[in-house]
């Protein structure tokens, strides 16, 4: 069946996403005040037609479970095909104990799945990148390019932690695959790639024979001479949620219309679930400005440069600057935080201060109360 | 499938009192305090009060609430063994009509309210504000063991001619009903829910069907009928908020009332959630120059003037330098740079272009002629135009009439 299929890696990671990351896996962690990160892979799937996802999972993923349900809010929910969520049910290692050390070990560890895939050609992804690629166009040029592997890298001057690197000649075709850089250079690569289902399978099946479990070290830059890998540059936005820093870097870029726009680009919408909150509020002492807010919060206090989950409660006389706070998080009256990332459920006594750094923000645990 | 008690909801109201502002859709669909339509607060309260099937009676211009309603999937009414179902009339072997009246549009569906073969049935209508647990009027129904219960609240007595008014004994049942009595002898007002014993209401629906002289409506002939042939009648007592938003003033009130939870509407509190099929959008973006006091938004919305005492519904833009004062923003509204909004209801889609002003204070105008500002949906204000208070805009932009 022609057409294209999405496999997205949501499993556990080492990353430094410190108290975020410690109850849920990166793909899972709020981004831009209503979506988890794994929203943006989901939707510029289904935003270029896909119709059959497979989400790998392993380590921390009951956070990943809650939130995709039955895949209804990606249009997911379908008799044949829709989502697939991937345990490692043919994983060969003892559960629980190792996480997965690359991706061809995770595909290994869904190896029966691979073979029930209808469509030809397979896109995969990292449920920790933030973006809103044109899939449908990529994957167009893939076959009108008669490449093996399209590459999709990034164009812009941030690193990300653990980033593998590539670097290309005139004609496109990636010439080095670099990756555990000091001084990273070349163009970032997005983990998002394209190739024939068939490929897929024949190199999982070649690297698992061997013990080989890295798809960036035993695939790509083994193989690049023999197999011919070409990028597809993206200019646009696109964040990859490694470390607290970026994490709170990428959010505060929500905050300029030129980066927002590109994000959510009305015509591939980024889906995301609802959430079953009232309309939000400013009191009449309130104010709030040059920030991104969700719905069902209520904001009696000041709030600048800042993004607001669904549900947070900032009480009069507070002040929230350049924050992010997750849902349902209460900042009580006269409070004052300044670059603080603020997990679930968090509440913020009265008269406390708590300041972080534009370069070190502070992460509230999820529930915690300061 | 047997179920102890089923919802009708009566949602085929044409909103004439709406005026422009339905546009092409029921009033049951006009959207209401942001993010929210009429039709979410009885759908909502129904599921609240765990009643997981409801027949949604729509005659006028459906489309709209019909796609809106959908699978029911946003109110959880979309079980395998109920659920929500609209029901337009149809032509059966003997033909079909119109539904004639409140009580006829029960009666055509009769069919399929014998489907679930219910004891209780709670009749609801399409165009109230409140929050309410039907299952405890349903209680009273059976503790009662009445054929009828009205459900009653308290009105002032100045207003009380305005309203079915109900007289009761001292068990608050009911001895007299009143359709807007010129002298009043309670203040105990119909909110037009009911519940009734199916048996019963069926029995009446027949009866009421096969008098030709019969309006067949509830207030007017099922209930005077029940009354007077010594049905027991009981009034069921509400406390909390409830508004018909029928009209353009009561709709901008009840959008008001939104913003002050002391107004006893507090769409915050989550005990009794009320849901929605929400549009997907990105979170609103407040930018450096806005100013927004005592108001409410939502998703998709990008503002950078000044908006004050209003709601905004998703997907709406206020450019820098505009005001929007005391007025209720439909979906995907835009007001350009310099633009002033007051005192206004503006349909989905409008756009006001730059440096135009729309509606004004009730101060403004001394002539007694004020009144709220109106814009149809999709109505397109051009640069620097001046709309008076009172005023209201067809889609085209033109004046029309109440």
């Amino acid at each position: 069946m022609n057409g294209l299929h999405g496999i997205i890696f949501a499993y556990e990671k080492r990353n430094d996403l410190r108290e975020l990351g410690e109850i849920r896996s990166a793909s899972s962690i709020p981004f831009g005040g209503r979506y988890r990160a794994v929203d943006f892979a989901l939707s510029n799937l289904v935003n270029a037609g896909v119709t059959d996802v497979g989400v790998v999972l392993h380590g921390r993923y009951q956070s990943m479970l809650d939130h995709l349900g039955t895949g209804k809010a990606w249009d997911l929910s379908r008799k044949r095909g829709g989502l697939r969520v991937l345990p490692p049910f043919n994983y060969q290692q003892d559960w629980g104990v190792m996480p997965f050390r690359g991706k061809i070990e995770a595909l290994a560890g869904v190896r029966t799945y691979l073979d029930t895939i209808r469509q030809d050609y397979v896109a995969l992804m990292d449920g920790d990148l933030v973006v809103n690629l044109p899939l449908a166009d990529i994957y167009e040029s893939h076959i009108k390019s008669g490449a093996d592997i399209t590459v999709v890298c990034g164009n812009d001057s941030f690193a990300t932690d653990d980033g593998t690197y590539f670097e290309k000649n005139g004609e496109g075709r990636i010439t080095e695959v670099l990756f555990r850089l000091h001084q990273p250079r070349g163009y970032r690569g997005l983990e998002v790639y394209i190739l024939s289902t068939q490929l897929l399978k024949d190199l999982v099946d070649e690297c698992s024979g061997k013990d080989q479990f890295s798809w960036r070290r035993d695939v790509l830059q083994a193989k690049k001479d023999s197999l011919y890998l070409r990028s597809y540059i993206w200019k646009g936005f696109a964040a990859q949620i490694r470390s607290v820093q970026e994490y709170y870097d990428r959010s505060m870029q929500l905050l300029d219309p030129a980066i927002r726009a590109e994000l959510f680009t009305p015509e591939r919408p980024i889906r995301a679930k609802g959430a079953d909150k009232s309309s939000t509020y400013v009191g009449p002492e309130g104010r709030c400005v040059n920030s991104l807010v969700a719905e069902g919060c209520r904001i009696e206090g000041t709030v600048e440069n800042s993004v607001l989950f669904p549900g947070v409660v900032v009480e009069a006389g507070a002040v929230v600057r350049n924050c992010v706070l997750f849902k349902e998080d209460i900042v009580r009256a006269n409070a004052q935080l300044a670059y603080i990332i603020a997990d679930k459920d968090v509440e913020i006594l009265p008269d406390r201060t708590l300041m972080g750094h534009a370069t070190y923000p502070i992460v509230l645990a999820k529930g915690s109360k300061v | 499938m047997k179920k102890e008690c089923i919802a009708m909801l009566l949602a085929g109201g044409q909103g004439s009192r709406l005026y422009v502002l339905t546009g092409d859709m029921a009033k049951p669909a006009v959207p209401f305090g942001g993010k929210y339509r009429i039709i979410d607060f009885p759908l909502s309260n129904c599921t609240n009060s765990g009643i997981d099937t409801v027949g949604v009676l729509t005659q006028y211009r459906p489309l709209e609430l019909n796609s809106y309603i959908g699978s029911g999937q946003p109110w959880d009414l979309d079980g395998s063994t109920g659920g929500v179902h609209i029901l337009p009339p149809y032509q059966g072997s003997k033909g079909g009509t119109w539904y004639k009246g409140t009580a006829n549009a029960i009666y055509q569906n009769i069919g399929f309210i014998d489907l679930y073969d219910p004891e209780y049935v709670v009749i609801l209508s399409g165009d109230h504000i409140y929050k309410m647990d039907y299952s405890k009027m349903v209680e009273r129904h059976k503790e009662a063991g009445a054929a009828c219960t009205i459900s009653v609240m308290e009105v002032p007595w100045s207003e009380a001619s305005r309203f079915g008014i109900m007289a009761v004994d001292e068990n608050d049942m009911i001895t007299e009903f009143a359709e807007k009595p010129k002298e009043p002898k309670s203040n105990l007002a119909s909110m037009g829910i009911y519940v009734f014993s199916w048996k019963a209401l069926r029995k009446y629906l027949t009866e009421d069907e096969a008098n030709p002289e019969s309006e067949n409506d509830f207030g007017k002939n099922v209930i005077p009928a029940m009354l007077n042939n010594g049905e027991r009648m009981a009034a069921y007592r509400f406390e909390g908020y409830w508004k018909d938003v029928g009209t353009l003033d009561s709709l901008w009130d009840a959008n008001m009332d939104m913003l002050s939870p002391e107004s006893g509407l507090d769409l915050h509190d989550e005990s009794w959630p009320i849901y929605a099929r929400s549009v997907n959008a990105p979170p609103a973006f407040l930018g450096m120059k806005s100013h927004v006091t005592h108001s409410a938004f939502n998703r998709g919305s990008v503002v950078d003037g000044t908006v004050e005492n209003s709601v905004l519904a998703p997907n709406v833009k206020v450019g820098e330098g505009a005001l929007v004062s005391y007025s209720v923003l439909l979906p995907g509204t835009v007001v350009e740079p310099g633009a002033v909004v007051e005192y206004a209801i503006l349909g989905e889609g409008c756009r006001i272009g730059k440096d135009c002003k729309v509606g004004g204070t009730p101060e403004s105008v001394t002539d007694g002629t004020w009144g709220l500002t109106v814009l149809a949906p999709g109505c397109t204000v051009a640069e620097g135009r001046e709309v008076r208070p009172g005023v209201m805009l067809n889609r085209n932009g033109e004046e029309v009439s109440k």
